[in-house]
């Protein structure tokens, strides 16, 4: 009977908002990779979801203080494996994000999003402190800096930067005093010509594309140009499925990754664009309502977590899309094509479901 | 808020609505981002959605430009001399390769070019706009075209396109009359200043080809056409407007005694120019060496190009048109024209050879010298047996104003004007000329006269002056602009003649003058004289013999005896039959020694060409016996 009291308290709407949100990101894929070399990307992508779906069902199902007990394993885990990355990892497009095993590549830097969320959950879960003092502040920066750390050393700056909004909100909510806060800002403002003069050479055109596109139009600023002519050029309806000529005619760059909801807005034009926003939204308030219905602590800092890190990615991504954010990388979470991604999103939401479905005392 | 969570004792209450109210905050940061993204997407896909499309138009759509097809090139019976075929090239489009110059080395590997010369090729477009692909390698064969094709994944930078390239059916036949085309150079399109080159385009740069190009060409037309990010065409979306194909040509060559002429040429070098007397029209043209023009057809022959020209033999000039010779003995008809004309002299004023003429402190020779001289010969017998001593003194007698003035009135000295893009003048001299251009010794000796007597000194003539002097002696005194195009396409199908009136003057000669140079000149073949070997029973060929000067001791040396670039350039010119001539032609052997020897048989094998084609059967020939009695007993 415990079963189907835990049924009538599952989170139907969220269920059904990440699966259309998935579903809406099969079809992009599909219409952005058909005719090119990467025509498999929607079969594949379609397997990893439903391997993300069945471990979503895991995450669900074991009380989620029992999967907390196991945050310092997965951690320790996934910071092994991003050691191991940087040994004996494979590089694509100049950073060496990948590592296989028996055939099947994956990226660890996807694991250790979740990883740092369950243990950063589980850190704040049991600390009890009113307003958070420098030493707890100094643990959450040292849980979120060792995997970024290793992940800036691939180097993948784009999966780097979400561990930002993660570490900015839990901190935030955890209650970080105002002072505290003052203090950090005004270190990161006194730090920021010291970051920009460690900058690597691409990194730095990127973010002076951003300031003005128009200045090397042929160059970094090409994807910009392309991608805001693609969302522009979808008008109100959009061109039809197979029919945006940005994405067919491959003028988008990356467009199953990092534009893939610029092919949306191009084909569907603004009333996809704002399906997919609303979806986006009902995701991101419902795992936001998880946290605040949440029965303790590590409930909240657990939806809590993975609402940062997934709205973090969304917004750092649809920014690039509408030229708002330079360019980074991050993949569209549900969205974007690649089965690391998807799969540790979907984790991170069987968690949020968890939550939801143990909120009530039992 | 309603919900706030739930945490065990009071004292968590006010923690808990603490945690409420920030992720409140977090909620709102969350709720307004996504409202400025939708705002973002607002702006851009209806309030500038017009503006994308058009930008999203001009990144897809792109205007491209269609080659027209060049008109063909016909002999006078349309048989074709030049056309067009399928030829595939290698494109690269440059703005899909980040680093150009590192992948250049690639590049070489693959198409089998070195670096340097595809720099070059580079660098000949670096004006044009990125997306405009490059040419890097032309005319290649169908296996590399696929090979190309099949890549395109791995090698979306490269494409393969196809084009119409110009094809000349008969090599180096014929090759100076039809010329050659290739890409428009920079400074044509410079000189070209009402805009009708395009960048690219390919143009005459030689030869009917050039002279006529504006006919040839056609217009280019243009089509809109989608394309993918790495240029490649996917569809045509609108017609724009179909070239125009450039409009056919029939030349008055004549594939069959052109073809005869290249034979009977051999490996000498030279030129030779057969006309039709009564009209101007050129029935066949040599120049050699010749070159292949289909080695133009290409765009890039940087190479091919440099040899040509370094070349010390000149292949690529036209010496038809181009080439200058002293006339050599041919001169002496000129001689007698205007002898007879301003009553210098009659046939019948007759003079002593004996093998020289002493004048001043220097004795003139006459090629007769070693057998004592011609003895007393008659105007008919100087000009057959073409004896220098009695020009020499009737030039002395005439003077030289007198021999230039005949010479201008003859054709000489001024261009032809030959539909062909450039062409020499040659030079007549007389005094005036020689303080123009020597100041050094300004003065005009009477020696000089007696040179230009016998067509030495500085008298010059192209052979094509020297066809049409033939023609103009053949017809009875009119001179006329020898021409290279019969006809032309005005629209399909129907052809227009051009050159119908091509007379530039008729020089009034007496009969009398006419009546005893033709009878001279039937002589020379036709008597044992010196071109006796062009000899053709019942054709009546009259012709004149001519040696133009290479090496001064020729004269007393045996010239078989001398090394061919010592050999004198020899003269063969005349026309066919006597009375009505259809045929007149020069022939002209550089180091062919005597005029009889190596030019007069290759007049020969045309005109038995000619006639035969005429009478639609084979001339009557002689017993070879009889023609090697000929060639022993004359010179």
């Amino acid at each position: 009977m415990q079963a189907r009291r835990y049924l009538g308290s599952f989170d139907w709407i969220l269920f059904s908002a990440v699966l259309a949100v998935a579903g809406v990101g099969l079809l992009v894929i599909y219409s952005s990779t058909v005719g090119t070399p990467v025509a498999g990307a929607f079969r594949r992508q379609l397997m990893w979801l439903g391997v993300g779906l069945a471990l979503m069902l895991l995450a669900l199902i074991i009380d989620y203080h029992t999967l907390a007990a196991f945050a310092p394993v997965f951690y320790v885990l996934s910071a092994v494996l991003l050691v191991l990355t940087l040994i004996v990892g494979r590089t694509v497009n100049a950073s060496q994000s990948w590592i296989g095993i028996g055939g099947l590549q994956f990226q660890p830097s996807e694991m250790a999003k979740m990883a740092t969320v369950m243990l950063l959950a589980a850190y704040l879960g049991r600390e009890r402190v009113r307003g958070l003092g420098a030493f707890n502040f100094a643990a959450l920066a040292g849980i979120v800096g060792l995997p970024v750390l290793l992940i800036m050393k691939q180097p993948d700056l784009g999966t780097a930067v979400t561990f930002a909004p993660l570490l900015a909100g839990t901190t935030f909510v955890a209650g970080i005093r105002i002072r505290t806060l003052v203090i950090l800002g005004l270190i990161v403002i006194l730090a920021l010509p010291l970051v920009w003069s460690h900058l690597k050479p691409y990194q730095k055109e990127r973010v002076r594309t951003f300031l003005d596109p128009t200045n090397d139009p042929k160059g970094a600023g090409y994807q910009l140009i392309q991608s805001l002519i693609a969302v522009g050029s979808g008008g109100i309806l959009g061109k039809g499925f197979l029919s945006g000529t940005q994405g067919q005619l491959q003028f988008l760059p990356e467009q199953h990754t990092d534009f893939i909801f610029a092919v949306l807005a191009e084909e569907r034009g603004f009333l996809g664009s704002l399906l997919l926003l609303g979806l986006y939204f009902v995701i991101l308030y419902r795992c936001l309502a998880t946290a605040r219905a949440a029965r303790d602590r590590l409930g909240v800092f657990l939806a809590l977590g993975v609402v940062c890190l997934l709205g973090g990615q969304a917004i750092l991504n649809i920014g690039v899309v509408v030229g708002l954010l330079p360019t980074t990388g991050v993949p569209l979470p549900l969205m974007s094509y690649g089965g690391s991604s998807l799969v540790s999103t979907l984790l991170g939401l069987g968690l949020v479901l968890n939550v939801w479905t143990r909120r009530l005392v039992n | 808020m309603a919900n706030p969570p739930s945490f065990r004792g009071a004292q968590d209450y006010t923690e808990a609505n603490r945690l409420g109210t920030r992720l409140t905050v977090i909620h709102v940061v969350f709720a307004a981002t996504l409202i400025v993204y939708l705002m973002s997407f607002w702006y851009l896909q209806v309030i500038k959605s017009d503006h994308y499309r058009r930008l999203s138009d001009s990144n897809r759509l792109r205007r491209v430009t269609m080659a027209p097809l060049r008109g063909v090139i016909t002999d006078r019976e349309q048989h074709p001399l030049a056309d067009n075929r399928i030829a595939f090239n290698i494109r690269l489009n440059r703005d899909k390769v980040a680093d150009l110059e590192g992948f250049l080395p690639d590049l070489s590997r693959m198409l089998g070019t070195d670096v340097p010369t595809l720099r070059q090729r580079l660098d000949r477009a670096r004006t044009r706009p990125a997306f405009e692909p490059v040419i890097l390698k032309e005319d290649v064969s169908l296996a590399e075209a696929a090979f190309i094709e099949s890549r395109r994944l791995e090698l979306p930078m490269l494409s393969v396109e196809v084009e119409s390239r110009r094809h000349y059916l008969h090599g180096t036949m014929a090759a100076h009359a039809l010329g050659y085309v290739g890409e428009v150079s920079e400074e044509q399109i410079k000189q070209e200043n009402d805009g009708t080159y395009e960048l690219g385009e390919i143009v005459g740069k030689a030869g009917v080809e050039k002279s006529y190009d504006g006919k040839l060409r056609g217009a280019p037309g243009w089509k809109q056409v989608v394309v993918n990010s790495h240029g490649r065409e996917i569809e045509e979306v609108q017609e724009g407007h179909r070239p125009t194909p450039g409009r056919a040509l029939s030349l008055t060559l004549d594939l069959d005694l052109q073809r005869t002429l290249e034979e009977a040429f051999a490996d000498e070098a030279g030129s030779a120019v057969f006309l039709d007397p009564d009209s101007g029209e050129v029935l066949a043209m040599i120049s050699r060496p010749a070159f292949d023009p289909n080695v133009f057809a290409t765009r890039f022959s940087q190479d091919t190009w440099d040899g040509l020209v370094r070349d010390a033999k000149h292949p690529l000039q036209n010496r038809a048109s181009l080439s200058k010779f002293a006339p050599g003995s041919v001169f002496k008809i000129v001689m007698a024209i205007a002898a007879l004309e301003d009553g210098i002299a009659g046939p019948g004023r007759g003079d002593m050879c004996t093998g020289g003429w002493r004048f001043g402190d220097r004795t003139y020779q006459c090629w007769a010298v070693r057998k004592g001289g011609h003895g007393y010969v008659k105007m008919r017998e100087a000009i057959v047996h073409s004896c220098n001593v009695y020009f020499y003194r009737l030039g002395h007698e005439m003077g030289i104003e007198r021999i230039s003035r005949w010479a201008h009135l003859l054709g000489f000295g001024e261009p032809t004007g030959i539909d062909l893009p450039r062409e020499e003048a040659g030079t007549v001299p007389d005094p005036e000329w020689k303080q123009r251009v020597m100041p050094r010794d300004p003065v005009w000796h009477p020696g000089e006269t007696i040179s230009v007597s016998i067509g030495q000194g500085a008298l010059e003539v192209t052979p094509l002056q020297m066809a049409v002097f033939a023609a103009t002696v053949g017809n009875g005194g009119t001179i006329w602009r020898p021409h290279l195009i019969r006809a032309r396409e005005i629209r399909e199908g129907v052809q227009e003649a051009e050159n119908t009136d091509a007379r530039v003057r008729t020089v009034p000669l007496q009969a009398r003058t006419l009546e005893v140079i033709k009878d001279a000149m039937w002589g020379v073949v036709n008597e044992l004289g010196t071109g006796s070997r062009a000899l053709i029973a019942g054709r009546d060929v009259c012709a004149k013999t001519g040696t133009a000067q290479v090496f001064k001791a020729s004269r007393d040396v045996d010239a078989d005896k001398l090394t061919k670039e010592k050999r004198d350039h020899a003269w063969f010119i005349g026309f066919a039959p006597r009375d009505h001539p259809q045929i007149a032609w020069a022939v002209f052997v550089q180091n062919g020694g005597h005029g009889g020897t190596t030019a007069a048989p290759i007049a020969r094998a045309v005109l038995e060409k000619f006639f035969a084609k005429k009478d639609g059967g084979s001339p009557d020939r002689r017993p070879p016996e009889a023609r090697v009695a000929s060639a022993t007993l004359s010179r």
